[in-house]
């Protein structure tokens, strides 16, 4: 989003991306679970199975390790490639509302952010035009609707997904048109979706946002970006006034180390890999690294609260076939609807969180048989009548931050590259542990109210809920507020330490909404590199 | 993709055989006493270490970058359960015909954990199920009327009522039910028999629903007491 609103402002830009270049026309878009190898599931080596559009990343890579802290569990997702993780993500794209840039006001927990909804509302409107994001505006409390004209028609529910607003009608639970960043409609060269292909294997035909189809050919049109791939930067570059004048990193074709220069540089390496960036980088006469004179550089890290249930329907059995692709992610999700009993401490958990759902006739996969018992025509039956009979429920919640969770430089550690790597602390609270309980009762009570059974009684919360990081919505580490003593950069990304060091992914959140947080990274990066842009013309920079 | 006219590669190895050969030795002498060949044991294989997909594969035109390694043998009792288990009915195929042996034999080949694992079950139950035959019939599994067949997979296709002492081998055929539904409904001709109707692009809105699933829905739900809402 930078290099986009930057060039198309005018300046020059270099991009510097650690993996290899990636060009979606690699995407696997029709191609069969069948034809990959052991059907395309999950190995150690693609953790998202085989065709997943992640190239060179996954929890675990080769020779770029990370550590962590006794008794604590954290999983860093890493994608070495051009466009990063824009190529595989879920698409879905739920605005932050008011409540949710000021918890702090709100139930006295974490911090505000340095500005209210209404300042970045018209910047959300931008992102999603630009993007194309399908959904509804349902005036619920903290979903804000999007400005006239800015999202795009959402898919019809399918056959499942109206059943479950039934039984969500029946109970005050909403059930509503999700919102995802896949064309309903086609805009400037991207096609809209053919209700076919899984996003996660990246979208040739541009209808599924990522960078690759769109942000970054954009700014390359201009003429005004240069991109070195294969570039592992790892520290930033001052002057002796303490300005930055470029960044440091690890040619990995050549092995050699070295430096490119510029006028402003911006961080959008990820949230862990932004702090390491700054956590390596040298200051003379400081020890904390740079930045970080708040010392809040790798604190406050959050991911998204994540656990699930899974009913079987007998409502569902054997209903008719259809195609029920569709924009192969969510079309309905169920928004949090309970903002009300928590102010008025009926529930016992201070945020909220989203339902996402799953039950369609998939293309089947190795699961097809699970749960199944003995052989034969009785065995092809039970396979045929529990098809599209079974809906998945994944909660997705708000993590307030806590001081057991952080990020910080393993000094005796190093990747490949000689780069010391980050160790993790990470610990989820109480807060957390009791809204998956809020999330597994009003489950069981929708399932209910539908004639469904669990597939199984949920496990304790301390035991279903996710592990930090599993969730990739990793942010927090280079929180913006309003105030040095306790944030790392101002609302437009700005370090406060350094006056043209920016930042703009996932790092500089305040606070982790239930919201997945890509949509949000992307508005605020408009926003930021809109500031950039106006300072670099003033030249105040 | 594998490529199934592609010679079997035989690598078991003959530790396995011997490991084998003793425990048999032991089942003979409890198959005298009619308790068949539940007291054999489950060794441990030594783990493949052949190369894997990689991180960067090419995704539009896969390789199966592993040797293959179960034996024809191994591959023909593969291929019989897996048609006792999903049995060809009037036009859909029986598994062994839609390529279904040779992805196990590709699973079970694989150089990672959870393949390793079900390789020394499946490796494993294959050698059960024969020494179980021959004790029991005084053939192999494949050379066995379809009555006796069935016989043994009644002892251990149940989860309720899996004969005491063959809780190894019903672990096995869990394994081998579960493995063969997978490959035989990512099929072509899987899809048709369950129905799947997707991976087709479209153009213009998503059609939703057809009349008859949209009636039926609104049948179930009104059925319920429920408001049916069209989509």
């Amino acid at each position: 989003m930078a290099a986009w609103m930057l060039t198309k402002a005018g300046a020059s830009v270099l991009m510097l991306e650690a993996g290899r270049d990636y060009n979606p026309d690699e995407a696997p878009m029709l191609n069969m679970a069948m034809d990959a190898p052991l059907r395309g599931i999950n190995t150690p080596d693609k953790e998202f199975g085989f065709y997943d559009a992640t190239v060179d990343g996954g929890w675990k890579m080769p020779g770029e390790p990370y550590t962590m802290a006794e008794g604590s569990e954290f999983m860093w997702w890493r994608s070495r490639m051009l466009g990063g993780r824009t190529n595989h993500w879920a698409r879905n794209s739920f605005r932050m509302g008011e409540y949710d840039f000021k918890p702090k006001t709100r139930d006295g927990l974490g911090v505000d952010w340095p500005f209210e909804y209404k300042d970045i509302a018209p910047w959300y409107d931008r992102t999603e035009k630009l993007v194309g994001v399908y959904g509804s505006n349902d005036g619920l409390e903290n979903h804000p609707n999007s400005g006239p004209g800015v999202l795009q028609t959402p898919p019809k529910f399918r056959v499942w997904e109206t059943f479950l607003k039934a039984g969500g009608d029946a109970i005050n639970v909403p059930v509503v048109a999700a919102r995802r960043a896949v064309l309903t409609k086609k805009i400037d060269e991207r096609s809209p979706c053919y209700w076919a292909s899984g996003c996660g294997r990246g979208c040739s035909i541009g209808a599924a946002f990522q960078t690759t189809t769109s942000l970054i050919p954009w700014a390359k049109k201009t003429g005004k970006l240069t991109i070195a791939t294969g570039a592992m930067v790892y520290e930033v570059l001052l002057d002796s006034s303490g300005k930055a004048t470029g960044v440091r990193y690890i040619d990995k074709a050549t092995g050699t180390h070295k430096e490119a220069k510029g006028r402003v540089v911006v961080l959008a390496a990820s949230t862990g890999e932004t702090a390491r960036i700054l956590l390596n980088s040298q200051v003379a006469g400081r020890s904390e690294g740079l930045a970080n004179s708040s010392g809040q550089v790798g604190r406050n890290l959050m991911d998204t609260v994540g656990s699930s249930v899974s009913a079987y329907f007998p409502q569902l059995e054997g209903r008719p076939r259809y195609n029920e692709d569709g924009a192969m992610g969510l079309h309905a999700y169920i928004p949090f609807w309970d903002y009300k009993r928590i102010v008025s401490g009926e529930v016992d958990t201070p945020r909220g969180y989203h339902v996402e759902i799953g039950g369609s006739f998939g293309d089947p996969g190795m699961g097809v048989g699970g749960g199944l018992d003995g052989y034969g025509s009785s065995l092809r039956a039970d396979v045929k009548r529990r098809y599209g009979a079974r809906i998945g429920f994944t909660q997705r919640g708000e993590m307030i931050p806590n001081a057991s969770s952080f990020c910080s430089i393993d000094t005796n550690t190093k990747d490949k590259f000689g780069i010391p790597v980050l160790k993790f602390n990470f610990a989820w609270a109480d807060h957390e542990l009791k809204q998956v309980k809020h999330f597994q009762n009003a489950m069981k009570e929708l399932i209910d109210k539908l004639g469904g059974t669990l597939v199984s009684e949920p496990a304790d919360p301390a035991k279903a809920i996710s592990k930090g990081g599993e969730i990739i919505h990793e942010v927090g580490t280079a929180r913006m507020g309003s105030d040095a003593k306790d944030s790392v950069t101002n609302q437009f990304g700005k370090t406060w330490d350094v006056d043209n060091l920016y930042i703009t992914d996932g790092s500089v959140f305040a606070s982790k909404a239930h919201k997945n947080p890509t949509i949000t990274i992307m508005t605020l990066a408009m926003r930021s590199s809109d500031s950039i842009a106006t300072r670099l013309r003033t030249g105040e920079l | 993709m594998t490529d199934t006219t592609a010679p079997v590669i035989i690598a078991i190895d003959r530790r396995v055989t011997l490991k084998w050969l003793m425990g048999a030795l032991a089942v003979g002498q409890l198959a005298a006493c009619g308790d068949g060949a539940k007291g054999l044991s489950w060794p441990e294989l030594e783990a493949i270490s052949a190369t894997g997909i990689g991180k960067d594969p090419n995704l539009t035109d896969p390789v199966v970058p592993w040797p293959l390694t179960l034996t024809a043998a191994q591959l023909e009792t593969t291929a019989e359960l897996a048609d006792l288990i999903l049995p060809g009915e009037g036009a859909i195929p029986a598994p062994s015909k839609v390529g279904v042996p040779a992805f196990i034999n590709e699973w079970v080949s694989a150089p990672y954990p959870d393949q390793h694992s079900d390789r020394v079950l499946i490796v494993n139950g294959l050698a059960w199920l024969d020494e179980e035959s021959k004790v029991r019939n005084g053939v192999p599994f494949i050379r066995a009327e379809a009555s006796a067949q069935k016989a043994i997979l009644d002892d251990i296709a149940f989860k309720d009522k899996v004969k005491a002492g063959l809780e190894k081998p019903a672990e096995f055929f869990g394994r081998m039910r579960s493995l063969t539904l997978g490959a035989f409904y990512t099929t072509r001709e899987g899809w048709a028999d369950i129905g799947y109707m997707g991976n087709t692009p479209g153009t213009g809105d998503y059609a939703g629903p057809t009349p008859e699933a949209a009636a039926h829905i609104k049948g179930v739900i009104e059925g319920m007491g429920l408001k049916y809402t069209p989509a």
